[in-house]
């Protein structure tokens, strides 16, 4: 083994596979810690009056859904919760089957009815082009709804906020890369003066530093931010309590998993040393 | 002929786009909409055109026997029979499968819909276990790869090492609560600044490269 590269990496697949299995299996949890930009997504939403009106885009697709899918699950609770109605959208092809399914499930919770407390407009091709034309002219992009195929202004919702994005008072993207959080800043942030949230995937993070807290004005990064989200989402919503105790458990996998990336690295540089030195 | 007219489209398209962020009026923003209406059908078109290219280039390699042939099949399969059944069940073509209605009456798309019984029964896990697959990747190379062999390497290594611990609870219980607080000033200073660095020179890269397609100078997506 005093090679590196002769090391069979099976077994280190084997470690990763045993860490994450018997930590799945024991449903052991582990807390988030306190997030500034995450409390800021939350704290953004709760200050918005009753009626306000939010855009909610899902720009992501099943790779992304572990890290996603349960914050888009709480902010749609989180939403409902206040009394906010939403407008949906995608980016992404792959988003619409899960935006329906979660909408289908979390709305009769809240007594909410479609068209006049939530739209459904579904997926539109064009990435940035797209987002551009939905500050442009909403009619425009959308002739009708996903859902039911009607004209936007046979929609009560549609008809209040209009043809433009003045009338929506926050941004949320859910966003796995591109196009995402940054094309939505460009294209439509700084040119309407929008409140932009947003959740992305841990990769993703480290770019949105840079637009907190001026164009962005909070967002929850990766499982961490996920699970702090919850955790304050499920104070005031007991439908989240589960997904927030699936997500400790998350948590607790990945810190583990994250203690065996960084013995390997610190083994594999001593092996390495050690074998230069002779 | 053949360059006059594609530069002065563009150059009339890239113009009318830059007043409209300039200008209020009503023309302007009308024109704005509608050439973005444009462009998205354009994007349309490319998924259709892409869907002849991969079809046409597909069924080539399954004639030619091609050492790939049964994967061009599975996929080709898989492309018409998924598209085939969507626009079916969209025009209602298929006798209906779902089962409730919500308190509007809408009829619920439950999963036993067939294009999303697929989606979540066989694209939705083959793309989270592809994605899964990282975590053993990653952890492979952190062994074989990650080397302090230079002061650079040395500086990365540790920025992720810190990020890494600064990003779980049990990092901050090892270092004393050290990590998120190293991790904080890692991301909201050293990160933001060189992102905020790069965003800006990209976008002044940007502006530059449109300044050039707008006044005609920049003509490499002619191919010249």
């Amino acid at each position: 083994m005093a090679n590196v590269t002769d090391f069979d990496r099976r077994w280190i697949f084997l470690a990763m596979g045993v860490l994450v299995v018997g930590l799945y299996t024991t449903g052991a949890k582990s807390p988030a810690p306190q997030l500034e930009y995450v409390q800021a997504y939350y704290d953004v939403i709760e200050a918005l009056p009753d009626d306000s009106i939010v855009m909610l885009s899902a720009d992501f697709d099943p790779a992304s859904a572990a890290e996603l899918l349960p914050m888009y699950q709480a902010t749609i609770h989180h939403l409902l919760r206040k009394n906010i109605r939403v407008v949906n959208v995608a980016t992404w092809p792959a988003a619409p089957p899960y935006t329906r399914n979660e909408f289908n499930q979390i709305t009769p919770q809240y007594g909410k009815l479609y068209g006049t407390d939530w739209v459904e407009l579904g997926f539109l091709p064009g990435d940035d082009v797209a987002m551009a034309q939905m500050g442009a002219s909403l009619h425009s992009a959308f002739s009708t709804d996903s859902r039911e195929n009607k004209p936007l202004a046979e929609l009560p919702l549609m008809g209040e906020l209009g043809d433009s994005l003045q009338g929506i008072d926050l941004l949320i993207t859910l966003s796995a890369g591109y196009p995402g959080i940054l094309e939505w800043l460009a294209q439509v942030g700084g040119r309407y003066n929008m409140t932009i949230l947003t959740g992305t995937t841990a990769v993703q993070t480290s770019d949105l530093y840079a637009f907190y807290p001026s164009q962005l004005a909070g967002f929850i990064g990766g499982a961490t931010g996920a699970t702090r989200y919850l955790e304050l989402v499920s104070e005031q919503t007991e439908a989240m309590v589960h997904a927030r105790d699936v997500n400790q458990n998350r948590i607790m996998i990945q810190e583990w998993a994250h203690m065996l990336i960084l013995a390997l690295i610190v083994v594999g540089n001593v092996l390495y040393f050690a074998g230069r030195g002779k | 002929m053949k360059r006059e007219i594609p530069i002065l489209l563009t150059v009339l398209c890239g113009l009318a786009i830059t007043w409209s962020f300039f200008s209020q009026s009503d023309v302007s923003k009308a024109v704005n909409a509608e050439l973005l209406a444009w462009a998205v059908v354009f994007f349309s078109v490319a998924f259709l055109l892409g869907i002849g290219n991969l079809i046409r280039i597909s069924l080539k390699q399954i004639s030619s026997g091609h050492r790939d042939r049964p994967y061009k099949i599975v996929l080709l399969v898989v492309l018409l029979g998924y598209l085939g059944i969507g626009i079916a069940e969209i025009h209602g073509w298929l006798a209906p499968l779902a089962t409730g209605t919500d308190p509007t009456g809408q009829v619920i798309m439950s999963e036993n819909v067939r294009r999303d019984w697929i989606y979540y029964r066989i694209f939705q896990p083959l793309q989270a276990t592809m994605f899964s697959l990282l975590a053993f990747y990653i952890a492979s190379a952190a062994f074989r790869a990650f080397r302090a062999r230079s002061f650079e390497a040395v500086l990365l290594l540790m920025a992720g090492a810190i990020v890494m611990l600064g990003q779980v609870p049990l990092g901050d219980t090892l270092t004393f609560d050290m990590a998120s607080r190293w991790q904080d000033f890692l991301m909201k200073y050293i990160n933001a600044a060189g992102q905020r660095a790069i965003i800006m020179g990209a976008a002044f890269g940007t502006l530059a490269t449109g300044l050039r397609i707008v006044l005609g100078l920049e003509r490499s997506y002619l191919s010249e």
